[in-house]
């Protein structure tokens, strides 16, 4: 059915000007229910897109449908629909909180009655009801940010649009607005957000599609991404700095089919940064790597493994790093090492 | 209808309850027409005892006439506010917030002048205070006054027209501010409003003769110093009219097309 799909974008186009392309043909749909993300660098078309998508900016060309409703031709229809939280937080600072919210109420024509309800309502949901008669001038940027996603959301729109929604946050507030989106898709509203912080398109993301100049350059849930594009790491260390055991590992595990590559021993101290293997399907490998060794007599002293991060599946698939995120290893085999 | 009425209201009580917030601003604009009011008129009395001047005015003092002017020269700062305003809203974001919202693009603007209107009728009202304080006499009287504040916020939104085109064009605080400071003096100086305008020379009359604000200025000047001329009152409407349906026609299309 059609309806599972509340966003469907074909081929969109967007040309400023002559030839400043921003966003070069993309497709992608979104699911009803899902938190949908726009991963990719500044100037990629992230908020090209999410600007054509919430009627703001007129496409070149292409078909987008929001609910079934053409962008074009149900414009009206389509604002009645959506909440949207710009990268910029579009709210009035001379106001306070509740007038605020108020305010974005009588846009959405609430009658007065339920708008106060609403209000309250959604004021205590941001933890902003003890604040809700301060202007926002006296706000901190995670408190205006809270209230930007609240006013989003007084008309209870099907899709919420979240552009880079945590960019300029200090880090509690960060997480803060990561559970306050968990919890809304919890409750089963959609949302499409932009971002450009690996972390959070891997921790919200249901899906994602990376993005760079205009273009997706891959899509999927996070862990196909990374399974498909990334490897992982098998990473061995050797007991005293153990160089011809290392040395024996390397030359036994390059043998092992569909391992990738193999790291070298030398590499300043063996016991630093230990011997490793990249491969796909780290899990399954590792019992053959460990097999392998056995046979052989090897011991080790530890074994990690660590899959890849977003980073590297976007460095893989543009050549670019977006923002290093460091791979968490797990501990497979042997015990917390000493640092030397 | 009803919801366009709604929205009209929802934004002109935001403009309203920023500027309560901040009323520092309505006085903002009250410096430049209030130096002018005390100094130019002290500095250039003597044009009162011109008999040409008097026969042409029906008045003996240069203040009373140099009212209509001060009351122009306020209602021109304030509407230069309305783009402004428009402006910040770019700025901040919220002017994204309000065109996801499903109102009508005519509703923001129309919201923004009314509530501009209604300011500049406050400050008209506290020139004319400080002009009645000055010796100013209005011969039109209550009714007078009152007329004299319905064509001021009326002008006062056709004139920020202008700078809601401007601010929708340039997004740009300077140029708005700047395109209106610099059209407020010549068109002052090229109107009936400083001189009447048979002192004028005959080149600067042509040039008023297509000035709005001659027409406004004729109307005030009349309602303050002679009573009702309603010739005089229906020339200023005309010319309200004129210079309306071009700056907010304009305005209207260019923020349509701008977004959709």
């Amino acid at each position: 059915m059609m309806e599972e799909n509340i966003v469907q974008v074909e081929d969109l186009h967007k040309t400023y000007g002559k030839d400043v392309i921003a966003v070069d043909g993309i497709s992608f749909t979104v699911k009803k229910g899902e938190i949908f993300g726009f991963l990719g660098p500044n100037g990629a078309g992230k908020s090209t897109t999410i600007k054509i998508l919430t009627t703001l900016l007129e496409k070149s060309s292409g078909k987008v449908t929001i609910d079934g409703l053409d962008i074009d031709h149900d414009q009206a229809k389509v604002r009645r629909i959506i909440g949207y939280s710009s990268q910029d937080v579009g709210v009035d600072d001379d106001l306070t909180a509740r007038e605020n919210l108020l305010l974005q109420c009588s846009f959405h024509h609430i009658p007065k009655e339920k708008a106060k309800a609403k209000v309250e309502e959604l004021l205590q949901t941001v933890k902003l009801a003890e604040a809700a008669n301060r202007r926002l001038k006296t706000f901190s940027g995670g408190m205006r940010k809270r209230l930007d996603l609240a006013s989003a959301l007084v008309s209870e729109p099907k899709i919420l649009f979240l552009d880079e929604p945590t960019t300029g946050l200090d880090p509690q507030s960060r997480k803060d607005v990561w559970e306050y989106i968990m919890k809304l898709n919890r409750q089963g509203m959609t949302i499409f957000l932009t971002t450009q912080y690996m972390e959070e398109a891997d921790l919200l993301a249901g899906r994602l599609c990376i993005v760079d100049q205009g273009k997706i350059v891959a899509e999927g849930p996070p862990n196909k991404l990374k399974s498909e594009v990334g490897l992982d790491k098998i990473t061995l260390h050797f007991k005293a700095d153990d160089l011809a055991a290392c040395d024996k590992a390397k030359e036994l595990t390059t043998k092992i089919p569909n391992i990738q590559e193999v790291g070298q021993c030398r590499d300043g101290l063996v016991s630093e940064n230990g011997l490793t293997i990249m491969t796909k399907n780290g899990s399954a490998m590792v019992t053959q790597v460990v097999r392998a060794l056995d046979s052989e007599g090897i011991n080790i002293e530890q074994l990690t493994l660590s899959a890849p991060t977003l980073d590297e599946v976007f460095l893989k698939l543009t050549g670019k790093t977006l923002n290093v995120v460091e791979r968490k290893e797990a501990v497979v085999y042997g015990g917390r090492r000493r640092r030397r | 209808m009803i919801d366009a009425l709604s929205e009209i209201a929802a934004i002109f009580n935001r403009w309203n309850r920023k500027l309560v917030r901040q009323p520092i601003l309505i006085f903002f604009n009250l410096i430049q027409p209030l130096v002018w009011f005390l100094l130019f008129t002290q500095a250039f009395s003597a044009i009162g005892n011109i008999p040409t001047f008097q026969l042409l005015t029906g008045t003996t003092s240069y203040i009373t006439f140099f009212t209509a002017a001060v009351i122009i020269q306020t209602i021109a700062s304030s509407a230069l506010n309305a783009g402004i305003g428009l402006v910040n809203d770019f700025d901040s974001g919220f002017m994204d917030k309000m065109r996801v919202a499903p109102i009508s693009k005519s509703s923001i603007l129309f919201g923004r002048l009314f509530s501009s209107a209604l300011t500049t009728v406050v400050q008209v009202a506290i020139i004319l205070v400080i002009g009645l304080a000055l010796g100013v006499n209005i011969a039109s009287g209550v009714p007078g006054v009152i007329v004299i504040f319905i064509l001021a916020g009326l002008f006062g939104i056709a004139w920020s027209g202008i700078s809601l085109f401007v601010a929708l064009n340039t997004k740009n605080a300077e140029t708005t501010l700047s395109v209106g400071l610099l059209t407020t003096f010549p068109l002052l100086f090229l109107s009936a409003s400083v001189m009447p305008l048979g002192l004028l020379p005959s080149w600067v009359q042509q040039v008023a003769k297509v000035n709005p604000f001659t027409y406004i200025a004729e109307a005030f000047q009349s309602l303050i110093i002679k009573g009702f001329v309603w010739s005089n009152i229906e020339n200023a409407l005309i010319a309200i009219l004129i210079v309306g349906a071009l700056s907010l026609g304009a305005s209207i299309l260019l923020f349509r097309r701008k977004i959709s």
